[in-house]
């Protein structure tokens, strides 16, 4: 899974940028008002050194001006620090303290100096003088007060500020974010568990089991309608297999049995001189329409291949079968076994029908009385020689395709019979081929990937001690 | 021998039921899955030819049906279904053999036959094959109506044969049907004995033969020419 699609990695990414997005915004909101609120407290100390001053502004009867500030006051400025100077209408500092404080004043801000607050630039301080002229006019028109007082401290200041918060508020946002990191990372991993049964429920999902759904009840309500719409698209799917598949049935039946009255017909003419030809014809008739139902059934879904098949079972089991057929032609017929008995994955119905199609040409071809070998060679390989004219090296390729009837013609087959094989060996992964039998003729093999040696010992080799199942294996 | 024959198509279900009659059985024949069921319920059949693809329902069911009745009646299925589609699960339903369409009426009269002596069928019944005759209940074999003697074993082997003739019995299933399992059998005692069954059957001028199929077991047919 990318990092770009991970719904754990993408959530933790955000609520990280969300956190860090929001820690700065709520250090620098702390931070600028704290100062804020420092710069008014200044302020504030100035004006209210100013009313000191102004309640201690004293006008003569001659219109002189003099400053009787109360004891306390005059010690604190005398330690420095402060200074006021009282402007009169024409500019002149009529007052100040210390001696000299007037001229600072009218230097920075004029004389008569500007109303407001301010700043006494002096690079000689270690601290900012801050200033402040307030109107005096109640008292003579034209009167100024300015006064200043040190800064309670610097810009450094401003910096412990911040860094006190970050000791004293900041520390908990880390947890906090991890542990929403760690909740969101717990929630999506349990919701995502949820949706392993489903994954489990869906990978067992195939032809062979057409019915099962993947559960709703387990995973969160968000990811349900994803469910049920996947649940539906394979309802719709079986449904189309099972039309399929009746499709094959009826057609089966409905071929077959007219074929059924046929062959019963022609059974009681066994007597007729054209009652063998006939027979002939149907039963050539009758094997076009098995072989064109079994490339149907086929096509018509995939074959459920999650069996566990024995070779040697299915390869019994089909020359069981055609044994008649080629007892009838005066064919020995011989299974032979070379490196253990093998299974594979599959489905045992086709391997059987691919056999059985490989067996019902080998003794078509063979000549009366010639040999027809089923072969298990071991490692997952089956083959079946004859002794009839072979297949040319030229048209090894196209003997699997579909009607491909090597010349032949006036044969029986319709050649559908070596493209069912093909097909069936496709379907399992594994191949057809075919090669020049030893001393002429053509040898089939069915060759499967992966197979597996059978768990059980075959039966064979001769230890009479055991008992008869010693000797077992025909 | 009453059987039933139980087969939509009515051409077909005429040409069984002739078939049958004309092989000394007494034939009942239906075509819908109703009277099908309803001829089960009331008339014990020896056995039943079931044709899976009814108009009114499935044969399969009308077999499970039967069996869920406790009804042991030998039913021979006929199915235009194959080894791709669902041939097993009408063995699993309860038919003891099937035969897929079309067929050759002959072979489904031969295959009731094998159903109906199979062991604890019908005793004492007589097999035939060719100018053999073998007689189950008195264990004894005649050529041409003349007798031939056989020891227990060779008697065992030939029944075995006949009750399968003209399919394959594999050399496992032979051992298993005449030798115990504390019996020591040597590799080849299974061939020596059919060599020696074929000599005296040769010997007594049967038409049968038993064929081997190296590999994969023993077959007996009528022989050929």
């Amino acid at each position: 899974m990318s990092a770009q699609r991970s719904l754990q990695v993408r959530l933790v990414a955000r609520l990280v940028a969300i956190f860090a997005v929001g820690a700065v915004a709520a250090t620098g909101g702390a931070v600028i008002h704290a100062v804020l609120t420092l710069d008014s407290l200044a302020d504030r100390s100035l004006v209210a050194q100013a009313r000191d001053v102004e309640r201690a502004v004293v006008v003569g009867g001659d219109g002189a001006i003099a400053v009787r500030l109360p004891k306390d006051l005059v010690a604190a400025y005398a330690i420095g620090g402060s200074m006021f100077a009282v402007f009169d209408a024409a500019g002149r500092a009529v007052a100040a303290a210390p001696a000299g404080a007037g001229g600072r004043f009218a230097q920075a801000v004029g004389a008569p100096p500007a109303l407001g607050f301010f700043t006494l630039s002096d690079k000689g301080e270690a601290r900012p003088v801050l200033a402040y002229v307030a109107d005096a006019g109640h008292i003579l028109p034209g009167l100024r007060i300015a006064v200043a007082q040190s800064a309670l401290h610097d810009d450094s200041f401003y910096d412990s500020v911040v860094e006190e918060f970050l000791e004293g508020v900041a520390w908990w946002i880390v947890p906090v974010v991890l542990a929403v990191i760690a909740v969101a990372v717990l929630t999506i991993r349990a919701t995502v568990r949820s949706l392993d049964e489903v994954s489990r429920a869906a990978a067992a999902i195939g032809p062979e089991q057409p019915r099962r759904r993947l559960p709703t009840a387990t995973v969160p309500r968000e990811i349900a309608p994803l469910v049920s719409a996947v649940n539906s698209a394979l309802d719709r799917l079986a449904e189309a297999f099972e039309r399929q598949r009746c499709f094959t049935a009826d057609a089966a039946h409905g071929l077959r049995t007219p074929l059924a009255v046929l062959a019963a017909r022609v059974e009681s003419l066994a007597d007729h001189p054209e009652g063998a030809a006939l027979a002939a014809d149907v039963a050539r008739m009758t094997r076009l329409v098995d072989q064109l139902l079994h490339v149907a059934r086929l096509e018509a879904a995939p074959l459920d291949r999650h069996a566990t098949v024995d070779l040697h079972a299915v390869a019994v089991k089909a020359a069981s079968a055609v044994a008649p057929l080629a007892v009838k032609k005066g064919c020995a017929l011989a299974l032979e076994e070379a490196g253990g008995r093998w299974t594979v994955h599959g489905n045992e119905a086709a391997i059987g029908l691919a056999l059985l199609n490989l067996l019902e040409n080998a003794i078509e071809h063979s000549p009366p009385g010639g040999r027809v070998v089923v072969r298990l060679e071991g490692t997952g390989v089956v083959s079946v020689a004859d002794h009839g004219p072979g297949i040319p090296a030229a048209a090894r390729e196209a003997v699997f395709q579909r009607f491909w009837r090597g010349g032949n013609a006036g044969g029986r087959g319709a050649g559908l019979g070596l493209a069912i094989v093909a097909e069936v060996m496709n379907a399992h992964g594994g191949r057809a081929t075919v090669a020049e039998a030893e001393g002429g003729g053509a040898v089939f093999s069915l060759v499967f990937p992966e197979p597996e040696p059978l768990a059980e010992a075959p039966a064979g080799g001769a230890t009479p001690s055991l008992g008869r199942r010693a000797a077992a294996g025909a | 021998m009453r059987i039933l024959v139980v087969e939509d198509e009515p051409e077909l279900r005429e040409l069984l039921q002739k078939a049958f009659a004309e092989a000394g059985f007494t034939v009942d024949a239906v075509g819908e899955w109703a009277s099908a069921d309803a001829d089960l319920c009331t008339t014990a059949f020896d056995a039943v030819l079931l044709d899976l693809g009814l108009p009114d329902g499935d044969g399969l069911t009308l077999l499970r049906a039967l069996r869920r009745r406790g009804t042991a009646t030998p039913v021979l299925v006929l199915t235009a279904r194959d080894a791709l589609e669902d041939r097993v699960s009408g063995l699993d339903a309860g038919a003891d053999d099937y035969v897929v369409k079309p067929f050759y009426t002959a072979e489904v009269v031969a295959r009731i036959r094998a159903l109906l002596r199979r062991p604890g069928q019908a005793l004492g019944l007589s097999m035939v094959e060719g100018n053999v005759t073998f007689d189950t209940a008195a264990r004894s074999v005649e050529v041409d109506g003349a007798p031939l003697v056989l020891t227990r074993r060779e008697l065992a082997l030939l029944e075995l044969l006949m009750r399968q003739a003209g399919r394959v019995i594999s050399k496992a299933a032979i051992e298993d049907g005449l030798y115990g399992f504390d019996d020591e059998v040597s590799a080849n005692a299974i061939e020596v004995l059919v060599h020696r069954l074929r000599r005296r059957l040769a010997g007594a001028g049967a038409s049968i033969a038993i064929h081997t199929l190296r590999g994969i077991g023993y077959m007996l047919t009528e022989a050929s020419g």
